[in-house]
């Protein structure tokens, strides 16, 4: 645990809350955390720091002047496919949490949280990161059917066509990649690509597969790669045989 | 969906009323031919029968009748209208107020798990004790801003109006509000003078004051700038409250004043509020036989806000102005 903590000390987290006692209170624990923190009090100014610094992470409040928090995402997603993005909003409506992970975000936390918590996403984050580098460093590359998938730059080729994946469905597809041929239960996918326990819907699994269908089966309505298993969850098959 | 809920009872209550009067033609129709057959085969068969005028009653009461269950439903349709609408924006504030209710319970939450987990020197400590109190006291303000709304609107707000010295009575609520928000001169200055007495509830126009300031400083970008003017004029006692901010468009000046509404300006360096702000301040000069109304040369003009009272003799005053008076506000 501390060996971890010493190899994440250093990270540069952009912090872009509002609410300046919020703000005081989390700049305090990251920073004794061993965190450099950037603190922005609205959308633009978070926007600026994050094109100016190198930033690791970004802690980001949904409800910011300007700018929201969804609009701050976004154009960080252009920029950077890649820097894990933790929202952290008093907004909890389940139509928010699915907007901000489609954006891009990479997880959410509804306010008030518990700091260990939070100090444990975003350690588990940062150690996401570092993995996600590392095991692309030696296979940056799957391919499946005739489509290829790039997860440095976060780019699939699907017969010709480039299509920009957000990190979260980089994620989803390594970890299908990872177990090809076995079914595997929504509750799996959201504990493991999510790194959420359940209190998630699990119809935002079913979205983000619906859109992979979208993106990669030649008839989404039929598909042949990413099958659904009625009661079950999912099954990859990359070679697009039924089993 | 929400279209969807807000056609649709407009379709049905179309289709109801279509329903009623075609029922009244119908019977109307009906009645008419059977009493052509009555005058026609009545006199022939019998000529004693004659047409009871107890039918034309029961005609013209039928009528009647049809008329006040159309009229009710009318009545019933145009509730269910602003109850939909209340909902529309009802909903909005529930989420504003979630907002502004979870934002400082997350900042203590977040301050005392620091101090139980954390070796936190004593500087910092006081400070995060402090904001922890600041906090607290911004989740006070607004749950007693909510009850006494909902107590204004049920008229249950007992209003202690008393007579005092136009002048005097907005130099001391200056003062205290300026104390409060921690402002200079330059930031929050009176200008003008009233020679006139007024009747007010002291205690409410702090809430007035509060208010405006508060939105002045929510709105101003740039460097806080607040001019209280004060006049006397054809029997009124006039305020007003001048910043230099982020303005307002004239499409929404009236809309400012109505329950629950935030108007929307991506310029505006503040997401914060509840929509109730301003409705409250209407209330209370309401209350107060006085009216409000806005005045903004447009976006980055800023804002005035003009509070008209009315004004009473001087023999009038029997009480005098308290130096100080509790801050609750």
């Amino acid at each position: 645990m501390n060996d971890m903590k010493k190899e994440l000390a250093g990270s540069v987290i952009l912090l872009a809350e509002d609410e300046e006692t919020l703000a005081i209170g989390l700049e305090y624990n990251l920073e004794e955390e061993g965190y450099n923190v950037l603190r922005a009090g609205d959308g633009l100014k978070a926007l600026s720091l994050f094109e100016s610094n190198d930033v690791d992470l970004v802690v980001l409040d949904i409800m910011l002047p300007h700018l929201d928090g969804f609009g701050v995402a976004e154009q960080i997603r252009e920029q950077s496919p890649q820097v894990p993005i933790l929202m952290l909003t008093a907004r909890t409506s389940a139509e928010d949490r699915v907007h901000g992970l489609e954006i891009g975000a990479d997880d959410y936390l509804a306010k008030p949280f518990h700091l260990k918590e939070l100090l444990l996403r975003i350690q588990g984050m940062l150690n996401r990161k570092k993995w996600y580098k590392e095991s692309i460093a030696e296979n940056a590359k799957f391919g499946f059917g005739d489509i290829e998938v790039d997860f440095g730059t976060l780019i699939a080729d699907v017969r010709g066509d480039k299509k920009r994946l957000t990190p979260l469905e980089a994620t989803l597809i390594r970890y299908l990649s990872n177990n090809p041929g076995r079914i595997i239960p929504r509750e799996e996918l959201l504990q493991k690509v999510w790194h959420i326990i359940s209190d998630m819907e699990t119809r935002t699994v079913d979205n983000f597969i619906m859109r992979l269908r979208k993106y990669f089966e030649p008839d989404p309505s039929a598909p042949i790669y990413f099958r659904s298993v009625r009661g079950a969850g999912y099954l990859f098959t990359p070679d697009g045989k039924s089993p | 969906m929400r279209r969807r809920r807000w056609v649709s009872p407009i379709l049905v209550f179309t289709i109801a009323q279509l329903a009623w009067f075609a029922l009244l033609g119908l019977w109307i129709y009906w009645y008419v031919s059977n009493y052509m057959i009555f005058i026609e085969v009545g006199e022939r068969i019998s000529p004693q029968f004659v047409f009871s005028t107890v039918n034309i009653a029961l005609l013209v009461g039928g009528i009647v009748l049809l008329m006040a269950v159309a009229m009710g439903l009318a009545l019933i349709f145009s509730r269910l209208n602003e109850q939909l609408k209340l909902n529309k924006m009802y909903d909005s504030f529930i989420a504003n107020v979630t907002h502004e209710l979870k934002s400082p319970l997350a900042s203590i939450q977040l301050y005392l798990e620091t101090l139980g987990s954390r070796e936190v020197p004593p500087s910092r400590r006081d400070e995060f004790i402090n904001l922890m109190l600041r906090d607290s006291q911004r989740l006070n303000a607004l749950i007693s801003s909510i009850l006494e709304i909902s107590g204004l609107e049920d008229k249950k707000k007992v209003y202690k109006q008393e007579f005092y010295r136009a002048d005097e009575l907005v130099r001391s609520l200056v003062a205290e509000t300026r104390e409060q928000y921690n402002l200079n001169n330059n930031a929050l200055h009176i200008a003008g003078s009233a020679d006139c007495i007024c009747r007010v509830d002291w205690r409410s126009m702090k809430v007035v004051l509060n208010n405006l300031v508060d939105n002045a400083i929510k709105y101003t970008a740039g460097e806080l700038h607040i001019e209280v003017g004060i006049s006397s004029q054809a029997g009124k006692f006039i305020i007003e409250v001048r910043d230099r901010g982020i303005g307002i468009l004239e499409e929404d000046h009236k809309e400012i004043f109505k329950k629950f509404r935030r108007v929307a300006n991506p310029d505006s360096p503040t997401v914060k509020g509840t929509g109730l702000g301003l409705y409250w301040v209407r209330e209370i000069i309401r209350h107060h036989r006085g009216k409000i109304s806005v005045d903004s040369a447009g976006l980055t003009r800023g804002t005035t806000f003009r509070i008209e009272l009315p004004t009473y003799p001087a023999n009038k005053l029997e009480t005098t102005l308290p130096a100080k008076k509790e801050t609750n506000a």
